[in-house]
């Protein structure tokens, strides 16, 4: 179904809607699904896998998001936000579900080294600061880390952060200020 | 190295990029797959017994997937209630025309506007002064006279066990019924025939009567008839099957005090009469003989009074007066009744279409009512589990 608009799509423009309006055909709804899968699927992966910090886990939930946002894609109303917001919030609440089906908080159980990888050329300073970085997000309270990985993980502005928490710009902005503070007293503790 | 506190915003931001996770290079294949088919649908874990899977339905499904079904079943629903409510309502009507027509198998009471005959026989039998013991309290018998029927219940139930029957006192009650009969304006006159055959029959007489014969909406008779009382109820069933019953009232009253009061005081009244007929034959002297003779002539037309008295109390409850009147045109006859010449048509139609759609509506007013408070549940359990599936995410969190 979606080959023909998967080719299509990479000649479209990356700009304007991403989403297709209810009242436009399901086709055109389809390629604008495609673009946003395109454009955001290794951003929802990296930030479920720093919530999670769990590669398989990150997978799962990963897949279940885009399923349910493909699913919902004609409820999608531009009025409450951006498609990249939404799309953050199903991912947001298909990982928080994972965490509570879980019972484990987002703690760093295991297979830290997958979510990242070590580089092949690294110096020993450059590889101590990666692991103080590791090990400053594993002592991180969840929500903190949850900022981090918006932010820095997928790459979302303040604006679009505080839409998929629920939150005012300015609000998520003093957050995330505060997360970073956070992190860089772990890390310091860490070395 | 420089400590983590001492770094700029970028630099940390750098540190940070640069430990980004990215998916496995299977997994992204994997993932394009599934995109490229339309994200088909996994079972979702856990769903392998009936429920978990119904569950994962309800959470997966539109709601145009939940409110088809539930939408068609209301109104099924709906259809299913107006058709047994109408139903109902016709099957009413028809009994009420059938219980009209049957009268005589009906249960009697003080005051029936249909049936009641049966029943009431046995309080019609005639008159004993005698027998009625327990009737002294009735020195105000006309004040009693109009009153309504007050009869213990063993004087019913006594039918069903002989015994009782036999010992329970007499009572006398007058029957008063009118009936009014619905038929075709051509038809008035044979009606008016059968009605006089009927009392003829049933050995009653008519008062008076009048006829208004003729093929307009108008013509109509009226009876007023004098029924002897045992046989009011089959004369009543008689006058019912002669058209269809528009309307049919019976009133009871007992008046068994003042038969029995105008009875004593009739034999005291005659007791006096002899004992001053004795007077009068020992009497010496005219002027004691004229005095007694005053007397006797004073005390013989009270007891012709008493007497007088007594025989219409006996007659009124031997027999009952009924008033019967024949009417015709337009509402004399229901639909569907014993006119059955006139066929149904476009109006016929009209009307009971809008009377089902007034039943629907009526039945859709009432499943609102029903209904609206349900949904309105559904609706409050629906937001509040939102709200605790929303607080269970973000304690996820803490």
């Amino acid at each position: 179904m979606m080959d023909a608009a998967w080719r299509r799509s990479t000649r479209m423009s990356q700009a304007g809607a991403l989403l297709a309006t209810p009242t436009e055909k399901p086709r055109e709804a389809d390629l604008a699904f495609d673009d946003l899968y395109r454009s955001s699927r290794d951003d929802v992966y990296a930030y479920v896998a720093g919530l999670l910090r769990d590669a398989a886990a990150a997978e799962e939930v990963t897949a279940i998001a885009f399923e349910r946002a493909y699913r919902k894609r004609s409820r999608f109303d531009r009025r409450r936000g951006e498609p990249r917001a939404w799309l953050f919030g199903i991912a947001r609440n298909a990982a928080l579900d994972e965490l509570r089906r879980r019972g484990r908080q987002a703690e760093l159980a295991a297979e830290p080294e997958d979510l990242a990888a070590v580089p092949a050329v690294e110096s020993a300073e450059q590889s101590e600061r990666r692991l103080a970085l590791n090990a400053g997000l594993a002592t991180l309270a969840p929500r903190d880390r949850e900022l981090i990985a918006l932010k820095f993980f997928a790459g979302l502005a303040n604006a679009e952060i505080a839409t998929v928490l629920g939150i005012s710009e300015s609000n998520a902005g003093t957050r995330l200020h505060r997360a970073l503070t956070k992190l860089r007293e772990a890390c310091d503790e860490a070395l | 190295m420089k400590p983590f506190s001492e770094m700029r915003d970028e630099e940390l931001a750098a540190a940070l990029r640069s430990l980004r996770p990215e998916p496995s290079p299977a997994f992204a294949a994997e993932l394009d797959q599934r995109a490229a088919a339309g994200f088909p649908r996994r079972s979702p874990q856990g769903a392998r017994n009936p429920f978990a899977r119904f569950l994962a339905w309800l959470r997966n499904g539109s709601m145009m997937r939940l409110l088809i079904p539930a939408g068609g079943v209301a109104v099924a629903a709906i259809a299913v209630a107006t058709v047994m409510v109408a139903g109902s309502n016709s099957g009413s009507a028809d009994s009420e025309v059938a219980t009209s027509a049957e009268s005589v198998e009906m249960s009697g009471s003080e005051s029936t506007a249909v049936g009641g005959s049966a029943d009431l026989a046995p309080l019609t039998k005639q008159a004993a002064p005698e027998a009625a013991a327990g009737a002294e309290a009735a020195p105000a018998e006309e004040a009693n006279e109009s009153s309504s029927i007050q009869v213990e219940p063993q004087v019913f139930n006594g039918a069903g066990n002989g015994g009782a029957a036999v010992t329970a006192p007499h009572r006398d009650v007058e029957r008063a019924s009118q009936i009014t009969i619905g038929t075709k304006p051509g038809e008035v006159g044979e009606a008016s025939s059968e009605v006089f055959e009927t009392v003829h029959r049933y050995d009653g007489i008519v008062l008076n009567s009048s006829t208004q014969n003729g093929s307009g909406t108008q013509a109509e008779a009226n009876f007023e008839l004098l029924i002897p009382s045992g046989k009011v109820g089959d004369a009543m069933a008689a006058f019912s099957r002669i058209g269809e019953v528009v309307n049919r009232h019976e009133t009871t009253t007992d008046i068994t005090a003042p038969t029995v009061g105008a009875g004593e005081r009739l034999q005291d009244s005659q007791a006096r009469i002899e004992g001053l007929l004795a007077q009068l034959s020992e009497a010496t002297s005219d002027t004691e003989r004229e005095v007694v003779e005053a007397e006797l002539a004073s005390e013989r037309r009270h007891a012709a009074n008493l007497k007088a008295k007594l025989s219409n109390l006996h007659r009124r409850a031997n027999l009952s007066h009924v008033s019967v009147r024949i009417v015709s045109g337009k509402g004399a006859l229901s639909p569907g009744g014993s006119d059955k010449d006139e066929s149904w048509g476009i109006g016929s139609a009209l009307d009971d279409a809008g009377h089902l759609l007034s039943v629907a509506a009526g039945v859709t007013i009432v499943a609102l009512a029903v209904l609206a408070p349900l949904l309105l549940l559904l609706v409050l359990a629906w937001l509040a589990g939102r709200a605790w599936t929303r607080r269970a995410r973000e304690r996820a969190l803490t």
